[in-house]
């Protein structure tokens, strides 16, 4: 049996729904309403599709996330687009290790600090179009731009497909606005398969390459395309068009929209404490710091998982088949953990946020988006240090699994062009 | 003088030793961490005391010699 309402104390349940767009507009409310959770217990149910746990300790996310056996990763999410599972992140150890070994090579940390000079040239590109102008959509100007073109350029993908990932991810993973519950459903399970037929078109052209001997050799898409796996017997073998097209769609949703996210969520922040600022501005040698900070105070990710088992967690206990959401934003701010959790400080040491994840499907991005973080904050902290937000373009935060932004406006001093 | 070792098999690979300390640990080809220099001299002591402190996995540990 798994858990219904009326198992619980009242106290213990919420109509919490992290797909509402009131929890994030007007204005994000994300952490006062998981930090309002979290006073409740570590774990609170939510009626919201279909009933759910909502985790938000530090201590029991980690244990959660490090422990596959008992909590599997499938479904990660609470909504459907019909996709199937994402690969590798909703398979379970064994299944899941040949996947995870053969794209961890892939974006390795040598390998990404390899691209540190291209990443460097697009940043400086990005921000000297706009520098002179004073006022900046940051969106859509840099923090979609950045980590967007970087994934292209990895992929080996044209840059004018950008506007069709852009559309369908976010429909994807939001539906269209103003779509009913029903409606998003139709249009999450469009907009996947728009970018499923987008993918297939990409595997069938570099394999039709690589047949007439003319393949490119170097990029992501053609080492994804030579892994092999391990099949249930032990057999090692390539990965099929369908596997390939939904690992492509994960490396996008988790690879775009989240580092999208924590650009806007450094700007947004360090606009608003502008001590902190100073410190990076004073000295490039505390960003790498700072950039952790920015990952603990905005986790974008909830993650889901499924007890296999009956299992007692604190002074719950979660009944087999259960489905749990785990709240990365609140296990960042919990006090037993980090010292003023609240509160940003750029210096924070240790930090042992929980941002990328942690056990056997931490995020294998993390070394990019790092890269990228740090990158975006020497060049911005370098030429327009003293932005802030632009009160007649207030931020736009959509909620979700993988909270993002839409808009930022900023303000600042212009620079004239380099 | 101390050794820094890593559970692999705790390690998730977050590489926050790595980025943090190359002359303590280095990466393979995998991203795990692989422990470069033994023992720590003493010069890099505070290092590796502050390495192992920022695993989120508690996966790495200052282990004195054992006796001889």
């Amino acid at each position: 049996m798994t858990t219904t309402p009326s198992d619980l104390a009242p106290d213990l349940v919420s109509d919490f729904d992290i797909y509402d767009p009131t929890v994030t507009m007007p204005v994000d409310r994300m952490q006062e309403r998981t930090a309002e959770l979290a006073e409740r217990g570590p774990l609170v149910w939510s009626t919201a599709h279909g009933g759910h746990w909502l985790v938000t300790s530090y201590a029991q996310v980690h244990a959660i996330l490090r422990d596959p056996h008992t909590f599997s990763s499938h479904p990660n999410n609470l909504v459907d687009a019909g996709q199937g599972k994402f690969l590798p992140i909703e398979l379970d150890p064994p299944e899941h290790t040949s996947y995870r070994q053969a794209l961890q090579p892939l974006f390795n940390p040598s390998r990404m600090k390899a691209l540190e000079p291209r990443i460097r040239e697009i940043a400086v590109e990005l921000i000297t179009s706009f520098q002179a102008d004073g006022r900046v959509e940051f969106v859509g100007r840099f923090a979609h731009e950045l980590p967007t073109r970087v994934f292209l350029a990895l992929m080996g993908w044209p840059l004018r497909d950008a506007v069709l990932f852009t559309e369908a991810t976010e429909v994807a993973l939001n539906g269209r606005p103003g779509d009913d519950p029903e409606q998003a459903v139709a249009s999450r399970t469009a907009a996947a398969q728009e970018m499923f037929g987008y993918f297939l078109r990409v595997i069938a052209e570099r394999r039709a390459a690589s047949t007439t001997g003319r393949a490119g050799g170097d990029d992501i898409t053609d080492a994804i395309l030579a892994a092999q796996v391990a099949d249930t017997d032990g057999e090692q073998r390539p990965l099929t068009d369908d596997e390939l097209a939904r690992m492509f769609f994960l490396l996008l949703i988790a690879g775009l929209h989240t580092t999208q996210g924590s650009l806007a969520w450094m700007m947004l922040h360090l606009s608003q404490n502008t001590a902190e600022r100073d410190k990076i501005v004073a000295d490039p040698g505390a960003v790498p710091a700072a950039v952790e900070e920015i990952l603990r105070y905005e986790a974008a990710v909830a993650m889901g998982r499924r007890a296999t088992v009956d299992a007692v967690i604190g002074d719950v206990t979660v009944r087999a088949g259960d489905q749990l959401l785990l709240l990365l934003c609140a296990a960042n701010r919990d006090g037993d953990e980090f010292d003023q959790p609240q509160a940003l400080d750029v210096g924070r040491s240790p930090n042992r946020h929980l941002t990328f994840g942690s056990g056997p499907h931490r995020c294998i991005g993390s070394h990019l988006a790092r890269l990228m973080l740090r990158i975006a904050a020497e060049e911005i902290h370098g030429r327009i240090p003293d932005y802030r937000l632009d009160p007649d373009d207030p931020p736009v935060v959509l909620p979700s699994q993988v909270r993002g932004f839409a808009r930022l406006g900023l303000r600042f001093t212009p620079v004239g062009a380099a | 003088m101390q050794r820094l070792t890593v559970d692999r098999a705790i390690c998730a690979g977050h590489g926050l030793c790595y980025g943090s300390a190359p002359e303590l640990v280095d990466s393979d080809e995998q991203g795990d961490p692989v422990i470069v220099t033994e023992p720590v001299p003493a010069d890099l002591a505070g290092t590796a005391r502050r390495v192992v402190a920022m695993c989120p996995e508690r996966a790495l540990a200052l282990v004195e010699p054992s006796p001889a």
